[in-house]
């Protein structure tokens, strides 16, 4: 079997990997930072989310690839990493995709253009719920 | 294949190699663990629904929280990362007991991610700001307000289950490495402790700009 | 490869029922896959037998257009038990959890799956689940429907907790089978195995942990979140409060939609493992059925939002998800055209199975019509909540699953057991199933079609004879139902040794003696030829040419 090749090769990687480490949890600390600096200067509209994300992209791509060790994985790990990052934007691009497509009145009262709500409805919020018709899928 | 002492000690029947037991334990761990991304995936997906809808509203609510817990508990958690992963390469070496000490260390790290975010649950707890019927703040009373509650506490509450878990898998591991469990040739467990807590650091790492610094 | 020498007149004595021991503890303690499989398939059957019995209770009910047999809540409390038992106890873990873990490592030649105690641990997390499950259904039961829609369930009184809780721990048991099967194909492969060689079950069944893994913890949560808001009332999905009831729809369906998949892909398996046998004939197009596996897992999570044309969802994503969902029938048909393309100049012996493929065929193809038909954003809006789409979805997933799991039932029996059931009376169970359900569903077609809603326990007048007829199929298909049930039983007994290859199968799984020894293959086998390779040889005959002992 081609073990032992392997095998060496491992070895010989997790001697580098405590420089390694040491760094990638020396960006982390810097990039943790720098996102709380960045949020302080409330960067308007949809810029504040998107740099605020891409810094915790970046974050977590160091923690997946090097403290996961991604990075020198099997192709089948990084396909399953991958493939799982690739469902959860689906599931929040498109149902996200839906409000912000919507009929505005078909969005919950209380939001941007639906309907507003009653001001005894909250806090607390009320026990009864407003009838809704069309049950069933 | 001339299997050594080391390779029979740990490989199960119905394998053919060590290695293929390892590779199986591995990606079976990634897979529990994209179960685990997705799991959250549906409060992050409700989160980004709500915060579109009623993004004024969330700003406000969050601006109640004490963004210096959660640098403080972002740096606690990307460092006992570092330690876990120390903690990793002691054991790929041969260094048990080193490895045992480095994931304690993870563990009290914990501790003190766990005792802050206790101080924080208590004081929105006792302002009002469990959604439900103890639901009484006025501060922010938007509409979306009770709903930027109720997802922070069921994101950070999720969170902290896992924390827990990660905890005691993390106790339990680092003892047996300690007691010379594991070895050079095998040290998948520690590998898959450390994946775990590293999954639970990266969700972190999304929760904290987008619940704190909105 | 030898029979084993301790065998007489075919059945394996040296087999996993009595090996190690044969009492209940060795059972129940057991890492064995096959025990594991069987355990699985005494439990989803009973189930289905819980699930028939609502469903009878229900055709009762409709019966007469007024009150029958029940009031309106106790019959709500009816259909959603049997849709909660049906969906989340039988069509999702029988095929996969059942006749996978017996199958699986099997075809692989591998002697167990990758984690045989998750495995074990599977099958108690879904005991444990049917329990609290139908705890909650004895006392008080839910009243929700197996939907579980947001704002009834948040608010109704009965008790759906324990329901949601049951479900969400089954959830854990569909998880760890899918990832066990995905690791075990990826890594437990015998030598000669490569992904070419693959046969076609153990793609459907690898196509469909993917959707397991990935699209279950997704319901989880999403029940959850429901289970939350009706314990402590915070309001997540509550429109009174801000909440949005369609997005709760959007995660339920996320996962269900996919899971109709998790139905339907293992009865597609099954179904390329049978054409083979009984048409002994080389499959056509293994690669294409095995990738469109594929592609309708994938494609499979792009089409949740047809549940929601009428439920205030955008217009703009109701079609987009129309259209997707419309690439599902692509791939459905590149299958059903592969699979008559092997009958084509293949030597066809009409045993109890293939006449199941066939009622499988006409159900995957009528209800897979209608369903393209119900995907069309303008058509639905007069379907939605009729009978129309009740009949397109028991077409699908009783029809074909059902199809496909009693083709696995009949065609793995000998496999199982070592004992062959009465042909003559497997067929006309076979036929008296496949009408009864025709006889079901297709007045119900029309009635949705004139506009009878669903879960209704009344109707007008106008609606009754087909009602009637409906009911009357329903009790065709229970009668032919236990039918088969007696004719398998009674071979248990009294049926003759079957011998490790019964049909002259080339699938590698009878290779092995039947019952197979607890490590599946005397020695590690060594695969030299395709999963269906057939040479027109005689049932009952020599096997071909399959994996051998290493030399």
């Amino acid at each position: 079997m081609a073990g032992s090749v392997e095998h060496e090769e491992e070895e010989r990687l997790s001697h580098s990997h405590v420089g390694r480490y040491a760094i990638v949890w020396i960006a982390l600390l810097v990039l943790t930072l720098v996102t709380w600096w960045l949020s302080r200067f409330h960067i308007p509209g949809a810029w504040g989310v998107a740099v605020a994300l891409g810094i915790a992209s970046a974050k977590g791509a160091l923690v997946a690839l090097f403290f996961m060790h991604l990075w020198d994985q099997r192709g089948a790990n990084r396909l399953v990493f991958v493939t799982s990052l690739v469902f959860v934007a689906l599931l929040v691009v498109i149902t996200l995709s839906d409000n912000a497509t919507r009929f505005p009145l078909a969005n919950p009262p209380g939001s941007e253009g639906a309907l507003p709500l009653a001001p005894t409805d909250y806090p607390g919020g009320p026990p009864v719920p407003a009838p809704r018709d069309g049950p069933g899928p | 294949m001339r299997p050594d002492s080391a390779t029979t000690a740990h490989l199960a029947h119905h394998f053919e190699s060590l290695e293929k037991q390892q590779h199986a334990a591995r990606l079976g761990m990634w897979l529990f663990l994209a179960t685990e991304v997705l799991l959250f995936t549906v409060l992050f997906a409700g989160y980004a629904v709500y915060r579109y809808l009623f993004g004024p509203d969330f700003a406000a609510a969050s601006r109640s929280l004490a963004t210096w817990i959660g640098l403080v508990n972002t740096v606690v958690l990307v460092t006992s990362s570092f330690t876990v992963a120390m903690g990793f390469h002691r054991i790929s070496i041969g260094d048990g007991k080193g490895t045992r000490n480095l994931f304690f260390l993870s563990v009290l790290l914990g501790f003190v991610f766990l005792g802050f975010k206790y101080v924080e649950y208590s004081h929105h707890f006792l302002a009002g700001e469990l959604p439900g019927r103890y639901f009484t703040s006025t501060v922010n009373a938007g509409p979306g307000a009770p709903l930027f509650w109720a997802l922070y506490f069921l994101i950070t509450g999720l969170h902290g289950v896992h924390v827990v878990i990660g905890m005691t898998v993390l106790a339990v591991v680092g003892w047996k490495a300690g007691r010379g469990a594991y070895s050079r040739e095998y040290h998948v467990p520690v590998e898959l402790a450390g994946l775990y807590w590293h999954l639970v650091d990266l969700i972190w790492i999304f929760v904290f700009p987008l619940i704190y610094l909105i | 490869m030898n029979p084993s020498p301790a065998s007489e007149a075919g059945y394996a004595t040296r087999n996993y029922l009595n090996l190690p021991a044969t009492g209940l503890r060795s059972w129940l303690r057991t890492l064995d896959h096959k025990r594991i499989g069987v355990m699985f398939l005494v439990a989803v059957s009973v189930a289905f037998a819980l699930g028939g019995f609502f469903a009878l209770l229900i055709r009762l009910e409709l019966l007469t257009p007024g009150p029958t047999v029940m009031d309106a809540m106790t019959y709500n409390r009816v259909f959603t038990l049997h849709g909660v038992i049906m969906i989340f106890l039988f069509m999702i873990p029988a095929i996969p959890s059942g006749f996978g873990n017996f199958l699986l490592p099997i075809m692989l030649g591998a002697k167990d799956v990758a984690f045989p105690r998750l495995n074990l641990l599977s099958f108690y997390i879904y005991l444990a689940g049917a329990a609290v499950a139908i705890w909650g259904m004895i006392h008080g039961g839910a009243d929700t429907g197996w939907t579980f829609y947001t704002p009834y369930s948040t608010t109704t009184t009965t008790r759906v907790v324990p329901v949601l809780l049951g479900a969400f721990i089954i959830g854990f048991s569909s998880i760890l089978t899918g990832l066990n099967f995905i690791v075990t194909t990826h890594t437990m492969r015998a030598p000669g195995m490569g992904w070419g060689r693959i046969p076609l079950f153990v793609w459907g069944i690898y196509a469909t942990s993917i959707i397991q893994v990935l699209a279950t913890p997704v319901l989880g949560m999403a029940l959850l979140l429901v289970a939350v808001e009706n314990a402590f009332g915070w309001g997540i999905f509550d429109p009174a409060r801000g909440g949005d009831p369609v997005l709760f729809q959007h995660f339920f369906w996320f996962y269900s939609h996919p899971a109709v998949y998790i139905m339907i892909l293992p009865a597609m398996a099954v179904i390329s493992e049978v054409v083979c046998a009984f048409a002994r004939k080389n499959i056509f197009g293994y690669k294409a059925i095995a990738y469109s596996s594929l592609g309708i897992a994938f494609v499979g999570f792009f089409t949740w939002g047809h549940h929601l044309f009428t439920s205030g969802q955008s217009t703009l994503t109701g079609g987009i998800f129309g259209v997707l969902t419309m690439f599902v029938g692509v791939f459905t048909a590149i299958k059903v055209f592969n699979w008559t393309a092997t009958l084509y100049r293949g030597s066809i012996s009409f045993k109890t199975p293939f006449a199941y493929f066939v009622g499988f065929l006409f159900f995957l193809v009528f209800g897979g019509m209608t369903g393209v038909a119900l995907a069309t954003l303008s058509l639905d809006v007069h379907w939605h909540d009729t009978y129309f789409v009740v009949a397109h979805f028991h077409f699908i997933m009783v029809g074909a699953t059902v199809m496909g799991f009693l083709a696995a039932l009949h065609y793995w029996w000998p496999k199982i057991t070592g004992r062959m059931y009465h042909e003559g009376w497997g067929l006309v169970g076979s036929v008296l199933v496949v009408l009864g359900f025709n006889f079901t569903f297709i007045p119900q077609f029309l009635l949705g079609n004139e506009g009878m809603p669903r879960r209704y326990f009344s109707y007008p007048e106008r609606y009754w004879a087909l009602n009637v007829a409906s009911t009357a199929g329903a009790s065709v298909l229970a009668f032919g139902l236990v039918l088969v049930l007696v004719v398998i039983l009674v071979s248990l007994r009294w049926g003759r040794a079957a011998g490790p290859n019964p049909w002259g199968s080339a699938g590698f799984e009878w290779n092995t003696p039947s019952p197979p020894p607890p490590e599946n293959y005397h020695e590690t086998p060594v695969f030299t030829r395709g999963p269906h390779e057939y040479h027109h040889e005689e049932p009952g005959g020599s096997p071909p040419a399959g994996p051998e002992p290493k030399a």
